[in-house]
Order: C-alpha cells, then structure tokens, then sequence
C-alpha cells in the first residue's frame, strides 16, 4: 500500500529536505517497518545536491508500519511539523526549530490508532491555525485478514472491500498546542469509505477550504465547507464520486489544479488498471463532469494501476502537467511468467498539458527512468535544486526512492512565490492569482498534499513560458483577505508576507 | 513456468506449418478444481496435436477451446497464444479473432481490437457486441462520430439493445445533448431495468438539463450494476468456469444486485465445490438473510465459525441475527469475538454495548461505553454511557452526563442528536426506564 514521503524544509535553510516513510514487510510475528522512515537533511550548495541523514539527530522515531507524511506549523512558530500516518497509531513530531522533533502525538491529542493514509494541514475555520484531516483505510489486522483470490483461483491480495471502512478525522486545532477531535461535530463521519487520497482546496470558490477523499472501491466524497464549522458530502450530485459511468473506481492518489486555466480547480483521480484515471473538471461552483476520455487521459490510464499524482508545470509553460506514478496492486501474469519475484513492476507516465484541454504521454521526453518497471506509491513534488522547475521525488514499493531532477523546465522563465503568514508559517490554503496581463490570469494556490501519502513544495512555482514580465500577484489569504503585489521579479523566488 | 513442449515442435514442422509454439502456464497456485479442468483440456489439446488424422478444423477448434478455458480464468497471455494459433488454423473463424479482440480492449490494445473487430463485423454482421465494443472503443479515444456510427449499427441490428442506447446515450452526454441523453437513457433503462447504474447517467443529464429534482431522484437509485451487451462468446466463457471462488464471484454479484436467489445459489455451487469455504458460507448467510430464511443464515454463519473461529463477518452477521430474535445474551457472545478478534471494529463495540444493556448487564456496558467515549469523543457513544448509567439506577448521574452531551450537540448544531439526547433525558430525570 505505503509508503510516501514528504520534501519540507525543516531547518529553513531555502531548501526542501526529505523525509522518506517505510512500510516493510506484513506478516504474524514480524516486527513491521524495524528499518523506519529517514530523514535527510538537503545541504544544496550551488544547485549542487548532497544529502546527509539526520534521522538520528533529529530524534525522529518512525518505526512502525509507515504509510505517509504531512507537513504544517501546527503552533505557528515558522517551523514546519510532521504528521505520520501508520497502519496503527500515528505520530506528530513538532519541529522545534534547532534540528530536532518532539513527539507530541499524546501531548496534542492528535492520534488515530486506526490505519491512517492520507493527511492534510488546513485551516478550515479561518482562525489562522492550521487543522488536521486524517483519512482512514481499513479495518485490519494481521489476525483479520482473510485468504483472496485473483481471477486465476490463485491466492492473491485482498480488496478492499474484504474490510470494513473506517471512518476519517477531523482535528480542530485549538491553537494551545493541542487538538480536538471534531469529526462529529463537523459532520465527516457521516459517510465511510476506504480512504487513500485527501486534498483541501476552495472547490467551490466562496473562500472557505472544502475537501475531497479519494476512496478506494467506494464512492469519493467532496466536503463542501458550510463556513461554521461543519462540512457536507456534495460529491454525488457534484457529480465528483463516481466515474461518468457511475462506477465507483479504485481511488488513490489524488490532486486538484487548474489545468484548463478557467479559474477553478478540477480534480484527478488515479485508479486499478483496466480503469482510467479520471479527470474531474470543475465548470464552476464545485459543478463537475467527467471529462478524462475527452482529455486524453482515458485509455494509457488503463494499463497500469496509478498511485502518486500532481498537476504540475514541468516544462514552465503556464500549463498544468501530469505525472502519474503506477505500480499493481495484483500480481501481473506477464511478469510472474517472466519468473520476476516481485510481479507488480509498472512504468511511470507523464502527461503534456497541450493547452485546448487535452493531455499527451510524453514517455521520450521523461527520460529513462520512465521506462523502469518498478512499484511506485508515492511521489512528492519540489523545485529540490531550486533552479526554478518542479523535480520529483518516487518511492517505490520494495526498491529505492528516485529523485528525478527536472532539465526542461527551468529553460522558460518563473515565477517562484512563498507565501507566508506573520510567523513566516507557509499559508497552506492560500489562493495565488498570477496575472500575467488581462485576461491571462494564472490561478493556483499554496499546498503541501496532493498526490499520494506525501508532502509537496509549499511554495508556488508558476511556469511562464517565453513571458518575463508578471503584471500582479493577488494572494487570497486563508482569512478572507485579499492584497495585489505589483510586478513580482521573475526567476526567482520572491517571500511574500501577510 | 514450462517451455513449450519439444514434440509440438517437431509437430509443427511435419503437420501443422503455421501454428506457433506456445507456452504451458504454470497452475500449481490455483484451485484443484480449476487446475483439473485445464490439465483436462491440455490433454485434449495434446493429443489432438499428436493425432496425425486430426483435421486444421478440428485442431483449430482445440486451441481454440484451450483459449476460452484459459481466457475464462482470467490466464490471458496462453489464452492469446492458443487463439492466435485457433485463428492461423481456420481464418475465417469470427470466434477467435473476436475473442481476441477482446484481450486486446483489456489489455489497452486499442489499434489491435479496432482492426479485429471490424475483421469480426465482416465475417459475422449479425454480432450485435462486436459494433458495440467498437462503440464503446472510439467512445473512450472520444472518436464521438465513429462511436455514434457504430451504436447505431448495433440498433439497426437489434433495436432493444440497452448497451447500444446506453452507448449513444454517453455520446450525447459528453457533447452536451442533454435531453437527446436523457431520451437514450430513458430506453436503455426501459429495456435494462436492472441495470441501475444508468440512473447515475440520467441524472447527469438532468443536471445537465438543470432540473435537479429529477437528478437527485437519479442519484438515489442509482446502483453498481452496468449495461451489458448481448455477447454469447464472452457468456460462454463464463459457462466454461467451475470452482467455488468463480460461483462466490457470481454470487457476489448477484447480491449487489440484489438478485438473493441467484445469489444463493452461486453460493451453494461454491460450498459444493469448496465445503470448508468460510466466505461462501458466510456469503450464504448474508443472501439468505435477505430472503428471510434466518433459520438457514444462522446455520451458515455458523458453520463458517466452525471452520474459522476467527472470521470476525460470521460472528458479527451472526450475532446481529440472534439480537434480532432477542437472543442477547447469545449475541454478546459473538460480538466479544468480533471485539477480540479485530480490537479496533468500533462498530461492533457499539453494539455489544447494546446488547450488554438489553440484556441487563449494565455495568459491563458502563464500562465499554466510557472505554469507547474517551476513545472516539463521539455523542452516540456518550449516549450509551447515559444509558448504562440510567440502567444502573444511577439516574442524577445519567441526568447530569445527558446534559453535557446535550450542551456539546448544541455547539456543534447537531440537532438531530439534540432531539434524541433531550428525550433519553426527560426518562433520566423522572427515573423511567
């Protein structure tokens, strides 16, 4: 299922650092994930990388059955802490700004001792705290796990149907350094699913922070912010939890952008192969269609099972791209006839955003490490040599994490924007309208989730093609407010404080 | 993973030139039943191949057979190997070129399907599915004309083909002809009532037409089962399978589809075929519950315990069976092994707490429900603690506890929960039960 990892720069020294989760290996008596998740400390020094592990030193102790990572300032002081989700209790570490972490899971009240995916930091009451969603997968246990079968009548992994959903979380801040549990109150527990995927985004463009769950088998859910406190599931008539089909899909990784640049963000899903992955465009008011046939997307989505996912502008051309990482979840008969030991090795795929709405694969230009065959989960996005382009960083199941730095995109011009708070916290949340000139305006907005079970780059980085000159950046902040920056410089990265 | 054998070789080179060697799956992981069955039809192959008077027809027809039996089992790449052999040998065979186009829609083969089943509505115009399949292909490469062009010709064809209206009905869908949706729709459902997933489509289309009353009456019977087209080649296929994991899959279907007899029947082929299946079992039990044969339901959840004292689903169905014959205590029995067997099944902790109370033991439900509250937070859950406390005669208690919850169901403008708490208090205060 597992494991992500989070890119964070947790010694603010203007460089994302890595922190990579491990699962391991499942079975009675066996002692999951002894070898626990890293931390490696970026020492970028001329665009040159080097990475020391500092997993020690930062008292980080992440050894249990790892799934993912989130990262927020959950105290406001400017450092960014670390939420772990495991299969079993999670873990809050709160960075305490001299290279170490605090466990201060019990001390907040923020864990989930049942098998937490996906999180995501959000400030959903516009209090200026950020909150915490916690999504769900399972009820399982080694001692409830039935035997499975695949088509064949060989044994093979369990759906997730076999289990029980869960139910998320919902964690209110309560900025005193603990957290509450909400998730009644706010009313998320009124539908279940096999949750993997989470994003908090304004859906629906009326200010507030809405959220949408990618479930695996069941429908998804788009939480609409009822701006008291409380959310309602609207995805159904959205028409946002089910393909065009009506057909629930094997949701996992998950982001929102605005790929077709009309002002508001549309949501991708990635799913099992013999499913596509599925592209909901948002015509306006958290309205969606179906529109991945339409986008390109529908038929090389079939081939493999994706997980990790972003919008993202590899090539700096002003358009949202897609990466989609893939890995099966069933064991592949080509591979297994191949005598492959671990047969569920899939390629990569990314995906050129042409402009008119549609997408192309572009396997050439991705470069060799698009044609391995191997078992990729997650995937965490950031401009790691900060020479002005997204790179990518994939872990994968049973094999080694890749950092795959990105060569095009910094041969366009960008511009690089970290939006923070007074506290110098990252406005997670925060909308960026970047006009261009009139009529061109270029909307996205301050997040580290997305994808899957990973952390992302929390600053803004917006291709702009051949343009070297930016009109305004208007910065809707998480409270409501909203200021213009004239004329922000151009390849480079630019603070912008509340 | 065996080769290919070396006497087929020789053979092709002395009897049958064009055949292509092909490749013996590996089956020692599958079901005995299953492994048998294709083990059989090897046989047949083999010595059909070995068997100097064998005609092309009739060698052609055994690689073909082999297909499908490989093909029903979900073995793809022997399947193809053993149709494309079946095709070389009789090209003007439609089955297994159609056969074959159908892998290769699978496996995302798009040019491959696209050109054999254009092979297939030549060789057999008749096909209904091959034109609908190649609807349903330009559909998703959003080729909309040659989809529309294709569905029509399966109308032509068969005028009450739900899949062909449903087909027609996306094509206008995703051009935005929301009524001319809404009317393919409308026949497809006429023609399919079953197949509920075509309620998710017209709602869409409502939604397109902006009239969301009639979506929302749509969404809300709407379902998991899809259109699906006429095809005897593929039905054939799933004929062809035995072995208690393909009847489960059956079954299972047919309950979604709330088709419990069917669904029971699959299951009883799967116990036939696999006595000791814990899942066909309690998959009986849950089909049977729907048909009100509780008697027979018990006995499967209960047979499926005795073969699996761990199979948390048995004893939860189970237990909720006996608490609706008001056999609680018996019903607390299973739900503590639900609560051992996987610890953090809130839900089934919920209920024991029920039942703990309807059986009068108060102080055991006391203390799962304060464990459960201080765990989760949750009102219902505090609910149950103002139950127990109530039950156990402690009514200034229970009042006082009801209070606060009611306080904080206020604060989070839970009112539905208000409602309730508000009553269970009036009985708290006078001390009822």
């Amino acid at each position: 299922m597992g494991a992500g990892a989070a890119l964070f720069d947790y010694d603010n020294d203007g460089d994302l650092d890595v922190f990579l989760v491990q699962s391991g290996t499942l079975e009675p008596g066996s002692k999951p994930g002894a070898s626990g998740g890293r931390l490696f400390r970026n020492d970028l020094e001329k665009q040159k990388l080097r990475f020391t592990d500092v997993t020690e030193k930062s008292r980080i102790l992440a050894n249990r059955y790892g799934m993912g990572a989130a990262v927020g300032d959950i105290n406001n002081d400017g450092w960014p802490d670390l939420y772990l989700t495991n299969l079993g209790s999670n873990q809050m570490y709160l960075n305490k700004g001299d290279g170490t972490f605090e466990d201060v899971t019990k001390s907040t009240a923020s864990d989930d001792p049942r098998w937490s995916t996906a999180a995501s930091f959000f400030d959903y009451d516009r209090d200026g705290w950020l909150d915490l969603l916690v999504v769900n997968y399972a009820e399982f246990s080694v001692t409830n796990s039935p035997n499975c079968y695949a088509p064949t009548s060989a044994r093979d992994y369990c759906t997730p149907r076999v289990f029980r959903a869960p139910g998320n979380r919902l964690f209110h801040n309560r900025r005193d350094g603990t957290f509450e549990d909400v998730t009644t109150a706010a009313g998320v527990d009124k539908e279940f699913g096999h949750g993997l995927g989470a994003i908090a985004a304004d859906f629906d463009d009326d200010g507030w922070i809405d959220i949408y769950i990618a479930n695996d088998g069941d429908p998804n859910q788009l939480w609409i912010n009822q701006k008291n406190s409380t959310f309602k599931n609207d995805a159904l008539l959205a028409g946002a939890a089910v393909n065009r089909d009506g057909k629930t899909e094997a949701g996992m990784g998950v982001d929102a952008g605005d790929f077709d640049a009309s002002g508001t963000d549309d949501i991708f899903v990635t799913h099992l192969m013999e499913e596509t992955n599925t592209l909901f465009t948002n015509v306006g008011a958290a309205v969606f269609e179906d529109r991945t046939r339409e986008a390109g997307l529908g038929m090389p989505g079939r081939r493999f099972t994706g997980f990790g996912t972003l919008f993202f502008d590899y090539d700096n051309d002003g358009w949202l791209d897609l990466l989609v990482v893939n890995g099966a979840v069933q064991l592949l008969p080509e591979l297994i006839r191949k005598g492959d030991p671990f047969p569920l090795g899939q390629p990569n795929q990314l995906f050129r955003n042409t402009g008119n709405g549609r997408f192309v694969e572009v396997v050439e230009q991705a470069g060799p490490s698009f044609q391995l065959l191997e078992v990729s989960r997650g995937a965490a996005f950031a401009d790691v040599d900060n020479d002005g382009d997204t790179d990518v960083l994939v872990t994968n199941n049973n094999g080694p994490a890749r950092l795959l730095l990105n060569q095009l995109g910094s041969r366009n011009h960008w511009l690089g924007l970290r939006i923070v708070g007074k506290n110098r916290r990252d406005m997670l949340g925060a909308g960026v309208d970047v006009v261009i000139r009139k009529n061109q305006i270029l909307r996205r907005r301050v997040r580290a989730d997305g994808s899957y079970l990973s952390s992302n780059d929390p600053r803004v980085l917006v291709g702009l093609g051949s343009t070297t000159q930016v009109e305004a950046v208007r910065v809707r902040w998480p409270d409501g407010n909203l200021t213009e920056f004239k004329a922000p410089p151009v390849d480079r990265y630019t603070t912008i404080k509340q | 993973m065996k080769p290919a054998l070396c006497f087929f070789c020789l053979l092709c080179v002395s009897v049958i030139c064009t055949a292509q060697a092909i490749t013996w799956p590996d089956l020692s992981q599958l079901e005995p039943d299953v492994r048998d069955q294709i083990k059989s039809q090897q046989d047949i192959l083999i010595s059909t191949i070995k068997d100097t008077q064998s005609t092309t027809a009739k060698l052609s027809a055994a690689y073909g057979a082999m297909g499908e039996i490989y093909h029903a089992y979900s073995l793809t790449a022997p399947a193809r190997e053993c149709y494309l052999n079946a095709n070389t040998l009789a090209p003007k065979d439609f089955r297994w070129i159609y056969l074959l186009a159908k892998l290769d829609q699978l496996e995302g083969r798009v040019e491959d399907a696209i050109r054999r089943y254009r092979t297939v509505t030549s060789l057999q115009p008749e096909l209904v599915a091959a034109f609908v399949n190649l609807g349903n292909i330009y559909l998703e490469l959003d080729r909309l004309e040659d989809a529309r062009a294709n569905y029509a010709t399966a109308l032509q064809k068969d005028a009450n083909s739900p899949a062909a209206h449903y087909g027609l009905g996306q094509v206008a869908l995703s051009q935005r002809e929301y009524a001319e949706a809404v009317d393919h729709f409308e026949k497809a459902l006429t023609l399919a009532p079953d197949a509920n997933r075509i309620h998710y489509a017209l709602a869409m289309a409502y939604r397109g037409l902006r009239n969301p009353e009639k979506a929302k009456l749509h969404l809300a019977q709407q379902g998991p089962v899809g259109v699906r087209v006429a095809d005897p080649l593929m039905d054939r296929l799933v004929q062809l399978v035995e072995g208690a994991r393909v009847h489960l899959i059956r079954g299972k279907l047919a309950l979604e589809a709330k088709r419990y007899e069917e669904a029971a029947a699959e299951f009883r082929k799967a116990i036939e075929a696999r006595p000791d299946s814990v899942p066909a079992h309690v998959n009986l039990g849950a089909a049977l519950t729907q048909l009100r044969d509780l008697k027979g339901a018990a006995e499967e959840f209960s047979k499926a315990i005795a073969i699996d004292p761990n199979n948390a689903n048995a004893h939860y169905n189970l237990a909720v069976l006996l608490a609706n014959e008001k056999q609680h205590q018996q019903a607390i029995v299973h739900l503590q092994a639900v609560s051992r067997i996987n610890p953090t099944d809130v839900g089934a902790q919920v209920f024991l707490a029920q039942q703990l109370l309807h059986a009068k033991r108060p102080d055991e439900a006391l203390k799962l429900a304060q464990s459960l509250y201080s765990t989760t937070r949750s009102l219902q859950h505090g609910a149950l603690v103002g139950s127990a406390l109530a039950e156990l005669g402690r009514c200034g208690e229970a009042a006082e506890w009801q209070r606060k919850l009611i306080a904080r169901a206020v604060e989070e403008h839970n009112d539905e929960l208000q409602v309730k708490l508000t009553t269970d208090l009036q009985r708290y205060e006078s001390c009822r039960p």
